[in-house]
């Protein structure tokens, strides 16, 4: 080995401790990225292999009904390769707890199991089920209820409980996520399940004969669906479409897609802001140890070794850090990998399509972590170049002792204690590295603000949601719209404290070419459930005419408010109608438009008809409206606010996880810049000793510096955590989802307590290093 | 017999720039070295010898004057060239030794010769310098003495064209000091190699066969000496 590399190895064992507290950053870092990015990778070819194996619907349209025979006509259109129709309803199922709301969506499948979204059952794709008592099940609902083969299931179909035996359990690629609608926060597989039925039994059950509502189409490859939608369009108009869903806007798979969007986010962002805080605490390393060296570089200089040779000595210094964590990091990222990727197949239920270790990735994190090393190197150890081996053979000039801007103020000056003075010149005489040193710091604390907002803003959502926007207990869907005095009825039939009509239906509204479809909510005009507030907080009223939408909406079909919309109208006689915004307003679950019942009962439907109530009451009504005939969904606010609180204990494991992170972060940083502070200083503490401080005065003074940093970190890091929020919450709402942005004080003041508590830590660990200084042996050492 | 050139120093001047005060360090010196000549520059400290040292050891350019190795003129070199006319040409020995402190006295060595071509057999360097059952030490273990003679081997083991020593009995007793003088009239003797040394030791001015005597940044005088004598029998 080159005796300058043998030089370094041994520098390096010297300082252990900071070597291995960098490492870990950067193992972390490469860590988290090769975690990540191959298990990113796996997953989605995990499902894009799932997607073929049983050949998913490029598009799903529901309609109110279209006959059997249109549906083989379809082929005939342009870029269509296949069509499938069936029945889809969702029913209430019966369970053994009168007070637990199950419902379950009966969807019917050909005899032969079909030829588009086939089941999949352990390797096996496609099967039917075998006859009309028969029915096959979901996984996710049947593991989550336990329910077996050969059990009996009783969804009740119009007010009349069916005994349907379960032939099988499968599981589909159409809800690898199960959510009932876009409403639905989370999966809740054991509230919400999918089965299939015979398509006779469907028919027969729903009155359907010879007809379906819903059609799944396989366009060829390399066709414009847009075109095939507007073909489609066309010629099923007289059937009523409601919607036409790309596999893109699919529920499951957007949402998966946006959970893999997630896995990959994380393995960009945290990986480089680990780099950024390693590269930090490397160039404050090196430019220490070369200013120690300052004699060594001109001794190796005037031996004859140039200045990228001794330059590239330090660099080492840094590449040997980096590359031992990247080699750490990169080891248990793969080995991790499998085990995680497998992990979440298990959670989506989708069969792994094989584990993959990506070279590449290997690839750029090596060379992610040898640029940035090499850069903290070059920041760090640039000054071995304007080293002169003359010069330094001579003791370094004391460094200038000007006046700080500070003690200009002499009336702050006068009485700022004497250990706080040093605190302060010397925080002003090392400015550029004490500004490097709070932002780490400042990203340590951004780093734990995001978790900590993430909690808040989920809760608040929640209650902001149902507690201010909609405050109903229930909400009741019919099978079919229902005259208004259905309202009576109900009165009678339950104790319920208020009733209001409603009218829910999905509408596609378009504005030039943009469209969207999404369900249209009809309320009174002076409605007690809902509340309605405008991007600035105002409350806003429902005009007699005109619609409200919701902000992702608005985007989406880039219009504001006073501009006039289309709610194209699928039902069979109806027009389409020219409305106007009239207010957009915030809606943290779900894409929603609202309008006046009346205005939508008059220009959409038929008067006098509604599709739903929603109502306040202390009864359970899910047992009151058990036998009830018309009622396909009775939703309880109570049953998705425990779903919610299971859902956010799970939440609370991730904030931990990050919070570590941020830990890390700041512990390193603290660590390694206190133990630099001590080895640079040797000098002037043990003249500080001398004249008869104490230890615990040195230790004091330090101390003060790092919680000055600290203090100040945390200032900066409150725009920089508000920044790192804002990015969460754009890079996480969606058409299903807003996350609310609001920075509340407690989440900064949680941060800042974490990061200080990290702060005292790391003081800790190096309190042993500040009293076994031996003040003498400091004195003596001119000469390293 | 006549002796060869080495070295030519013509007319050079160095002059620091330190806020807003210029100090010339050095003015006007200019005489040769001889091939494996001893030479002692004297004079007491700020006369401008270790200057004049630096400069002929490529540590540091003049601001005026030219220096001469054969026909190659020094002064002109750019930072590369006169890293390498360092790595080649020249052996230092500083007065504090400077040695790396975590290699062992034989890594030290080796450090210097990794990067030479005609690098001498450093076992056989270290015998010369008695330091042959050392040679696995850390600078920590040894004494001063030792400490400067694993730097003259450091410096010797290069095969340089001449060996540079500022002050290197500097920081050592009396006899130690003269150990050190008999080690280095050894190599000149022995490797016929020049040997330049500056000290502001009169003593050690019997045993060299020139003493350049400075004052204030000039060279006050230049003397032969026909009889040098042993260093063994310096005294201080």
């Amino acid at each position: 080995m080159k005796k300058l590399d043998l030089r370094l190895m041994r520098m390096l064992r010297r300082s252990k401790g900071q070597f291995i507290s960098v490492a870990v950053i950067v193992a972390v870092a490469l860590c988290i990225y090769i975690l990540f990015s191959t298990t990113s990778t796996n997953l989605e070819n995990s499902v894009e292999q799932y997607y073929e194996m049983t050949n998913i619907s490029y598009l799903t349209i529901e309609l109110v009904r279209i006959p059997q025979g249109v549906t083989e006509d379809l082929v005939s259109i342009e870029g269509i390769r296949n069509v499938q129709g069936r029945i889809s309803v969702d029913v209430p199922l019966e369970v053994e707890d009168d007070n637990e709301k199950v419902n379950i969506r009966l969807i019917s499948l050909p005899d032969d199991g079909g030829d588009i979204n086939k089941l999949f059952t352990e390797q096996k794709a496609g099967m039917g089920p075998n006859d009309n008592d028969s029915v096959i099940l979901l996984e996710q609902f049947a593991k989550a209820r336990n329910i077996k083969t050969g059990d009996i299931i009783t969804p009740r179909i119009n007010g009349r409980i069916y005994r349907l035996k379960v032939s099988g359990i499968a599981s589909s690629s159409e809800f690898v996520y199960l959510m009932e609608n876009e409403q639905t926060i989370m999966p809740a597989p054991e509230k919400f399940g999918v089965a299939y039925i015979s398509e006779d039994f469907a028919q027969s059950v729903f009155g359907y004969k010879g007809s379906f509502n819903e059609m799944l189409v396989k366009t060829k490859t390399n066709v414009d669906i847009d075109d095939v939608i507007d073909s489609l369009e066309q010629k099923l108009d007289k059937y009523g479409i409601k919607k036409i869903i790309k596999l893109e806007d699919q529920l499951s798979n957007d949402i998966l897609k946006q959970e893999l969007d997630g896995i990959e986010m994380m393995s960009n962002i945290i990986p480089v802001m680990f780099l950024v805080v390693a590269a930090i605490i490397i160039s404050i390393m090196l430019s220490r140890i070369v200013n120690n060296d300052r004699m060594a570089i001109g001794v190796l200089k005037a031996l004859g070794y140039g200045n990228n040779k001794v330059l590239f000595h330090y660099i080492k210094y840094s590449l040997a850090i980096g590359l031992t964590g990247a080699v750490i990091g990169i080891s248990v990222g793969i080995l991790l990998a499998g085990p995680i990727s497998r992990y979440y197949t298990v959670f989506f239920n989708i069969p792994l399509a094989g584990l993959k270790i990506e070279y590449s990735y290997i690839f750029y994190g090596m060379l992610l972590t040898c640029i940035f090393c090499t850069a903290s190197g070059l920041l760090g150890a640039r000054r071995v170049i304007r080293i002169l081996p003359a010069d330094s053979m001579r003791p370094e000039a004391p460094k200038s002792g000007k006046r700080t801007f500070i003690e200009q103020v002499t009336i702050f000056w006068k009485h700022v204690p004497f250990s706080w003075k040093m605190v302060i010149r010397n925080i002003l005489r090392n400015k550029k590295r004490f500004a490097f040193l709070v932002l780490g710091l400042a990203m340590a604390f951004g780093i734990n603000t995001v978790p900590l907002y993430m909690k808040d803003a989920m809760m608040s959502m929640f209650e902001l949601q149902y507690g201010e926007y909609q405050k109903m207990d229930y909400t009741i869907q019919f099978t079919k719209p229902q005259n208004k005095n259905v309202i009576i009825d109900l009165n009678n039939l339950i104790d319920a404290d208020k009733i209001e009509p409603r009218i829910e239906y999905p509408f596609e509204l378009a504005k030039g070419w943009r469209n969207m479809t999404v369900n249209v909510i009809g309320v009174p005009r002076q409605t007690a459930f809902h509340k309605f507030v405008d991007m600035r907080g105002n409350v806003i009223i429902l005009p007699n005419r005109g619609v409200f939408i919701t902000e992702a909406i608005a985007e989406e079909l880039n219009v504001g408010k006073g501009d006039t919309i289309t709610i194209k109208n699928f039902i069979p006689g109806k027009k389409d109608i020219e409305i106007k915004v009239a207010g957009i307003f915030r809606q943290y679950l779900g894409a929603n438009a609202y309008i006046n019942i009346e205005a939508m009962e008059e220009l959409l439907l038929e008067k006098q008809l509604i599709t739903g109530v929603s109502i306040e009451t202390q009864a359970d009504l899910k047992e009151e409206l058990k036998d009830a005939a018309n009622i396909s969904a009775v939703n309880s606010v109570d049953d998705m606010y425990r779903a919610f609180s299971e859902y956010m204990d799970l939440m609370l494991l991730a904030i931990g996880f990050y919070m570590l992170f941020g830990g890390i972060l700041g512990f390193a940083l603290i660590y390694n810049s206190t133990i630099i502070a001590i080895s640079e200083r040797a000098m002037e503490f043990a003249t500080l000793r001398i004249m008869g401080f104490d230890k615990k005065d040195v230790y004091g003074m330090i101390s003060r510096e790092n919680f000055v940093m600290a203090g100040i970190a945390i200032i900066v890091g409150i725009p920089l955590g508000a920044g790192m929020i804002k990015g969460m919450v754009e890079s996480f709402s969606s058409d299903i989802m807003t996350l609310p942005f609001l920075l509340s004080p407690d989440t900064f003041i949680q941060a800042a307590v974490a990061t200080i508590f990290f702060v005292v830590i790391a003081q800790l660990a190096t309190l042993k290093k500040i009293y076994n200084l031996d003040f003498i042996d400091a004195l003596k050492s001119r000469i390293s | 017999m006549q002796k060869k050139v080495l070295m030519k120093v013509e007319n050079v001047s160095k002059d620091y720039v330190m806020g807003e005060v210029t100090v010339n360090a050095l003015r006007g010196a200019s005489f040769e070295i001889y091939e494996s000549e001893f030479i002692v520059i004297l004079g007491p400290s700020g006369s401008g010898k270790s200057t004049l040292l630096n400069i002929i050891g490529g540590m540091d350019l003049p601001t005026e004057g030219k220096l001469f190795l054969g026909n190659e003129e020094i002064n002109k070199y750019n930072d590369r060239k006169l890293t390498a006319y360092r790595r080649d040409k020249v052996g230092f020995v500083f007065q504090f030794y400077n040695l790396m402190s975590n290699l062992t006295a034989k890594e030290n060595v080796e450090l210097a010769t990794e990067m030479c071509k005609n690098a001498l057999n450093i076992n056989e360097v270290m015998e010369a310098v008695e330091l042959g059952h050392r040679k696995d030490h850390f600078p920590s273990q040894l004494s001063g003495g030792e400490q400067q003679r694993v730097a003259i081997a450091r410096a010797v083991a290069k095969n340089p064209l001449m060996l540079l020593c500022d002050e290197p009995t500097g920081a050592l007793d009396y006899k130690t000091g003269i150990l050190v003088l008999s080690l280095l009239h050894k190599i000149n003797q022995q490797y016929k190699k020049t040997v330049v040394i500056i000290t502001h030791n009169m003593a050690i001015g019997d045993m060299a066969d020139r003493v350049i005597k400075m004052g204030s940044g000039r060279i006050v005088e230049i003397k032969k000496n026909d009889a040098p004598i042993p260093p063994e029998r310096i005294e201080w």
